[in-house]
């Protein structure tokens, strides 16, 4: 005998009532639920707001790491010119300076010689304080795993939040519990990078010099 | 004060601390030390006779703010020199940041010339008494 048509015979008419009764109060249970789920401001918000904003934002992390990868390389690009330079007069100085220790140089490449190296000393001097400036800006350049591996964070954090509310979505059929609004970020904390477009309004500075001048009015 | 003062420099990015600490390099100052958060750089600061303190505010464990804040509460650190070096671009946290005792203030990303330019503005500030 097939297992539905047992259950369907184990249970006496006069508990009919009670089985409507509890139907409809689960009924009553899971439309509330779905009201209150519908109307959880923190859902609203993740929907609204903070999922197309974390789009923006690691978009902002491509722009960012594009930016810094292109910077290093226009400086790699700048620097090996100059460090070529260095090398190719250095070695061409060589062989003339070999014949002036030995005492093999005539008077004229003896004055050619010196020429080229008071020009050499200021050209390698030039050159070597280019290489290093763009080393010090290849360096200020890697600050970008700062910034982007801050918003990254941020995003994450969404991530998990969003995993959270998915998971109470899934239960709500069976259970009404689970559904608080999750704490919004603390401002002690901080709110780690301004991102373009998403931060723009939010009572963000545009910049150092205006941090400077909101400095200077606080006094410091 | 000298080139020899002894720098502490708190942020939780390896990379972003390599960066300054290259930068104090560059401009003279080669004692510096680094911490990755304020919860490290509390008991260093404590123990380590430190003249200069930079700063990152958004940090796990103790961030910026509290250090800054723990720092001006302490009797023997209290005058430390602070320089929050953060992304942190709100007008509200920058104000917060002043009431709370901050000596200077840059924001991410940097030059290398404005950093020099804020410490050496709080070293001179220092450097004539009040």
């Amino acid at each position: 005998m097939p297992d539905s048509a047992a259950a369907h015979k184990v249970i006496p008419h006069e508990h009919e009532p009670d089985l409507l009764a509890q139907l409809a109060s689960l009924t009553s249970n899971l439309r509330t639920a779905l009201d209150r789920f519908r109307n959880d401001s923190r859902l609203i918000a993740l929907a609204d707001k903070e999922v197309p904003d974390a789009r923006q934002r690691l978009n902002h992390v491509l722009t960012l790491t594009d930016q810094a990868a292109h910077r290093t390389l226009d400086l790699v690009e700048k620097s090996g010119p100059p460090a070529e330079r260095t090398a190719r007069e250095a070695a061409a100085l060589t062989a003339p300076w070999e014949r002036f220790r030995s005492g093999k140089i005539s008077v004229a490449e003896y004055l050619d010689l010196i020429g080229r190296i008071d020009r050499f000393l200021v050209t390698a001097r030039t050159d070597s304080e280019t290489v290093r400036a763009n080393l010090a800006e290849v360096l200020l350049a890697q600050g970008f795993q700062d910034l982007t591996g801050q918003i990254i964070r941020g995003v994450m954090k969404l991530v998990a939040e969003v995993e959270v509310v998915l998971v109470d979505l899934t239960r709500l059929a069976g259970r009404e519990e689970g559904l608080e609004a999750r704490a919004g970020s603390d401002s002690q904390r901080g709110h780690g990078p301004a991102v373009p477009g998403v931060d723009d309004a939010a009572g963000v500075v545009a910049g150092q010099t205006d941090i400077d001048a909101l400095l200077s009015d606080l006094g410091i | 004060m000298s080139k020899d003062m002894k720098f502490l420099v708190v942020d939780d990015y390896s990379t972003m601390r390599r960066i300054i600490k290259n930068l104090l390099h560059d401009l003279g100052y080669a004692n510096v030390t680094e911490a990755d958060d304020g919860n490290t750089a509390l008991p260093l600061l404590q123990n380590g006779n430190f003249d200069f303190l930079i700063t990152d505010w958004n940090m796990p464990g103790m961030a910026g703010l509290d250090l800054l804040k723990a720092v001006r509460a302490n009797e023997k650190l209290k005058k430390l020199p602070v320089l929050m070096l953060t992304a942190e671009a709100k007008r509200e946290q920058i104000v917060e940041a002043a009431q709370a005792g901050v000596s200077g203030y840059v924001i991410k990303p940097f030059t290398a010339q404005t950093l020099k330019e804020k410490i050496d503005k709080i070293l001179e500030s220092r450097a004539v008494p009040a």
